[in-house]
């Protein structure tokens, strides 16, 4: 075991409110070292999951290990973890400093070491010098970063973070969640994220935890949750994605009576959505093998900086179904684009074609 | 014509426009401005210049030197200093948890308490004064029961002295704590005790050196209101304070009745108002506002 | 529509009642008067002042009020809130000294039968109440409790708590009175800064046993009513009508200051013509008589006795009664007028002490 950080078990955490389940029979392992990120829907429960991580409610049963160490009956205030909340939670009336060196007094930190360790957080989230401001003199980027001083300068081996990022404007968020990962990679304790932005998780994460409706839905590796969903809620979530109807009977797969082929999920029969990725869309010129196509109107054409978006809507005795595709910008300067309102044909690699139930 | 004598685009127009806006927010101001110089400033003048003048209608210091004369004056002071000072602490070791405990109730529930708090200024001041000496008399529910639990053997006195008049004045001074008080610990964002307890407080520590601090502004301007309040308390005293607690409003009604001119009665309020503000002053000066209001 | 608005609003602040009532018009026929409210005021309304406007056939409004220093308020303030008040002898003489009220004309006001010195230029009196020293029944037995001032001094003799007035009037007196001092040279006593200061040194001695200073009559026939205290100073009617409502109350006439109560106008009385002619209606002897039923304050008016209008039963319970009289002090409107400001400081100084 690291010295610097602490698995986490998480093992049949359930929490009701009246009829309905917060947190459903929750059990995960999260490595030590990892950085874990929940991730889901708003009121999906991961923030119920971070708050019982955190010791801030107290599920109906199930345990909760830091190590070897069941901490689910202590309080909050013993369990030893550093936390970033969503909106800072800064005090307001502390300087910076006095913010960040707030759990070392709690610690009983000599003067001298305080204020070492306190210099040392601040320079790791590089706010060197602005320790004598006021909370209300700082940015919101800036007060991020005093937060995340405040939660790591006792080098807790456990790092919780709520949506820490929600606040900032997109380019300011990008950035931080590259330093974020850094800062993990440099630190090397236990975190575990929370956020709704699939994005921030896809980029952050060394695994991903997708939560809805209390239950944990999916657990794996960035690439595998989006290349490989599990079913259709996932698919959907994470990605831009067309979700189309498809029937599959004796290894045959059909959308509206056309046979698509599929790369697997062929052996199983029963009505599946076929997930169509927009990246992994093309528009064909020809039909060749090794790919499925489908024709369709084109009723929209968005241009967005480092690619165009095509929305198809599919015809074929078809009722409207929907089909996005995203052309790179290097083709569109290429060669030109069909006009809204021109009939397409659009191809997917049988690689790429798979179904979710 | 140089180019930098020439006029920009719709510069004056502009100018104008912010011109006017400024004006707007003179307007705005303007009625409230009025209201203050009508009802405070010219009112209070009046009452500084109506202290200078004598019985018989002439600029005179009598009206001063009558409180330097008797040794009445400076108790009935002390008395109306003693009582607002002491409500106001009742108030706040009352005042204080409850409001805190309201703070962290849900919305609804809190409502709920707060109408309860509401409910006696549903009732005259007289009233609930009078209700409070039915209770507190010698012969009153309070005692009887005492007697009849067997907790005591004769009735205590806790009305017509310091006691009664602080139960009342307590009583009704409550809710001028509570409302500016809850308000400003409903504000107080709850992560930041969450976060202190995160960080390694303990509940005790968490609230001590996060949300009282948080809580002061408001606990201050409840404070300020209910000294003030009680500095120019009338009605509950007078009634359960059986004349044995003498304030300076009571001073300066009587003083109406037997001197029958404004400049007696004046005199008191002017030194009331002049003592007051040093007081505040030097209560400002301990403790700073700008400390506080960094939120 | 604007015009409208308005009109609606000032309604709502008429009905309110906030603005305007200090200014409200009444009828000609209208005569608004002030007392004392209590039961004092209850017996005033019953046995006079609604009796003799119905005689008039004039509509008569009441209202209480705070004593000669809302006369002079109103006065000097130009406000216009009644046009008669009932007045204590000492209070009226001083609002006259202020130049605050009408003189009554005793052309119209008929006083000819009145017993002597009971009215004055500007002060109809209409009943005779004292200052008595009252006391528990229970703690002391019927008959048992402190008869003389000199009593209600003795906290060895009578232990137990007291009342007295927060303001000064006819206290000083008892406190000589129980000090020894003749009826007939109490006022030479007190005409002096130390003859007051003798006085408040008696009282000083039972300041300790003085559980409230009352400051009003409803208040001190409350305080004998609820027991909250033994024996207290007080208007021996109040104490008659807490009797009667199962108070046990008792006084006796030994410890009695006499002392009058009448009727005044405020000087631009809008309905002064009147307002003298209503006086002159209730200075009649059936009204004094129907008011004594309701409480203890004899009739002003010798006629009341002549024409036989009272039992001799409750005839001797009035203050005025000769055999009640003639133990008692009569209250001097000319030392009040002289000493009153000077006294009243004195015994705020003693109260405070």
């Amino acid at each position: 075991m690291n010295e610097t950080s602490l698995n986490i078990s998480i093992r049949e955490v359930t929490k009701k409110y009246d009829q309905f389940y917060a947190l459903k029979d929750v059990s995960l392992e999260i490595n030590s070292g990892e950085f874990m990120t929940l991730l889901g829907p708003s009121g999906s429960g991961k923030t119920t999951l971070l708050m019982v991580l955190a010791g801030f409610t107290n599920p109906d049963y199930g345990s909760v290990k830091f190590g070897d160490e069941e901490v689910i009956l202590k309080p909050p205030h013993l369990r030893g973890i550093g936390m970033v909340f969503q909106n800072y939670a800064l005090f307001p009336h502390m300087t910076v400093e006095q913010n960040v060196g707030y759990p070392q007094k709690l610690r009983g930190v000599s003067t001298a070491e305080t204020k070492r360790s306190v210099e040392e957080a601040l320079s790791t989230v590089k706010l060197e010098g602005l320790g004598h401001r006021g909370i209300n003199e700082l940015s919101g980027g800036q007060r991020q970063r005093v937060a995340l001083a405040r939660a790591i300068v006792f080098k807790p081996k456990i790092l919780l973070m709520d949506e820490p990022l929600s606040a900032l404007d997109k380019k300011l968020r990008e950035e931080m969640q590259i330093e974020l990962r850094q800062l993990h990679d440099t630190l090397n304790m236990t975190t575990v994220y929370v956020t709704h932005d699939q994005k921030e998780a896809l980029t952050m994460s060394d695994r991903i935890t997708v939560i809805n409706d209390g239950e944990l839905m999916q657990l794996g590796r960035p690439n595998e949750i989006y290349e490989h969903p599990n079913n259709h809620f996932i698919a959907d979530f994470i990605g831009e994605s067309s979700l189309l109807p498809v029937t599959v009977r004796n290894g045959k797969a059909s959308l509206n009576g056309e046979e698509v082929t599929l790369a697997e999920g062929a052996e199983r029969s029963g009505d599946f959505l076929l997930v169509v990725r927009p990246e992994k869309a093309f528009l064909a010129d020809k039909k060749v093998k090794g790919s499925n196509y489908f024709v369709g109107k084109l009723i929209d054409s968005i241009f967005q900086g480092e690619s165009q978006l095509l929305v198809v809507k599919l015809s074929s005795r078809d009722d409207g179904h929907e089909v996005r595709v995203r052309v790179p910008n290097e083709s569109v300067t290429q060669k030109a684009l069909p006009l809204v309102g021109e009939n397409v044909t659009i191809g997917l690699k049988v690689a790429d074609s798979y179904v979710v139930s | 014509m140089t180019i930098a004598e020439m006029e920009k685009p719709n510069e004056r127009g502009l100018q104008k426009v912010a011109a006017n806006e400024r004006l707007t927010f003179f307007g705005l101001t303007l009625p409230y401005l009025l209201m203050v110089t009508a009802l405070i400033v010219i009112p209070v003048g009046w009452l500084f210049y109506l202290s200078f003048i004598g019985r018989d209608g002439s600029l005179s210091f009598e009206n001063y030197e009558r409180m330097m004369k008797s040794k009445a004056y400076i108790r009935i002071f002390l008395t109306t200093f003693k009582i607002s000072i002491l409500t106001t602490i009742i108030c706040a070791a009352i005042g204080y948890p409850l409001a805190y405990f309201m703070s962290q109730l849900s919305r609804k529930w809190a409502n709920i308490c707060m109408i309860g708090v509401l409910i006696p200024f549903w009732t005259s001041l007289l009233v609930r004064t009078y209700a409070w000496l039915v209770l507190l008399q010698k012969k009153g529910l309070l005692n009887n029961m005492a007697i009849e639990m067997g907790l005591i053997s004769e009735p205590i006195k806790i009305v017509h002295n310091t006691t009664g008049t602080l139960i009342g004045m307590v009583h009704i001074m409550l809710p001028f704590l509570i409302l500016p008080l809850y308000a400003n610990m409903r504000a107080i964002d709850k992560d930041t005790l969450k976060a202190a307890s995160s960080l390694g407080a303990t509940p005790t520590r968490a609230f001590w050196t996060v949300f009282f601090p948080l809580s002061l502004p408001g606990l201050l301007a409840g404070l300020l209101i209910v000294f003030v309040l009680c500095l120019g308390f009338y009605v509950t005293p007078a009634i359960l304070g059986g004349g044995r607690v003498i304030m300076a409003a009571m001073k300066i009604s009587s003083n109406i009745e037997l001197y029958f001119s404004w400049g007696a009665a004046s005199a008191l309020g002017v030194v009331l108002l002049v003592v007051t503000g040093i007081i505040l002053f030097i209560a400002s000066k301990l403790v700073s506002m700008d400390q506080l209001g960094n939120r | 529509m604007k015009i409208n608005i308005l009109k609606s609003a000032i309604g709502c602040l008429t009905a309110t009642g906030f603005l305007f009532s200090a200014t409200a018009s009444y009828a000609e026929d209208t005569l608004r008067i002030v007392s004392w409210g209590g039961a004092y005021q209850k017996g005033q309304s019953l046995g006079i002042f609604q009796p003799a406007a119905k005689a008039m056939g004039i509509t008569v409004k009441e209202d209480t009020y705070g004593g000669i220093s809302d006369v002079k308020l109103m006065v000097k303030s130009g406000a216009d809130k009644f046009d008669i008040f009932s007045s204590g002898a000492g209070s009226c003489a001083s609002g006259a000294a202020e130049g605050v009220l009408e003189k009554l004309d005793y052309s119209v006001i008929d006083v000819s039968n009145h017993l002597p010195g009971m009215y004055s230029d500007y002060c109809a009196g209409a009943d005779i109440f004292s200052v008595v020293a009252a006391y528990n029944t229970d703690t002391y037995g019927e008959g048992k409790g402190p008869k003389t001032w000199a009593d209600f001094y003795d906290v060895e003799k009578f232990p137990g708590t007291r009342a007295m007035r927060s303001k000064v009037d006819a206290q000083l007196e008892t406190a000589l009175l129980a000090d020894g001092v003749p009826m007939d040279q109490v006022y030479k006593v007190l005409d002096s800064e130390e003859g007051i200061e003798r006085a408040l040194n008696k009282i000083r001695t039972i300041k300790p046993h003085i559980a409230v200073w009352w400051s009003s009559g409803a208040q001190h026939a409350q305080l004998m009513k609820d027991g909250e205290v033994d024996m207290t100073t007080g208007w021996n009617g109040r104490f008659d009508v807490a009797k009667e409502d199962g108070a046990k109350v008792a006084y006796d006439w030994q410890s009695g200051i006499m002392d009058w109560e009448g009727y005044g106008i405020p000087k631009g009385a809008k309905n002064k013509d009147l307002a003298m002619k209503y006086i002159a209606e209730m200075m009649k002897p059936e009204y004094m008589a129907e008011f004594a039923k309701y409480i203890t304050y004899g009739p002003t008016n010798k006629k009341v006795y002549e024409l036989g209008l009272m039992t001799d039963e409750r005839a001797k319970m009035m203050p005025s009664h000769p055999d009640n009289a003639k133990h008692q002090l009569t209250l001097s409107t000319e030392w009040y007028s002289k000493w009153r400001t000077i006294a009243a400081e004195m015994y705020t100084e003693m109260m405070t002490e």
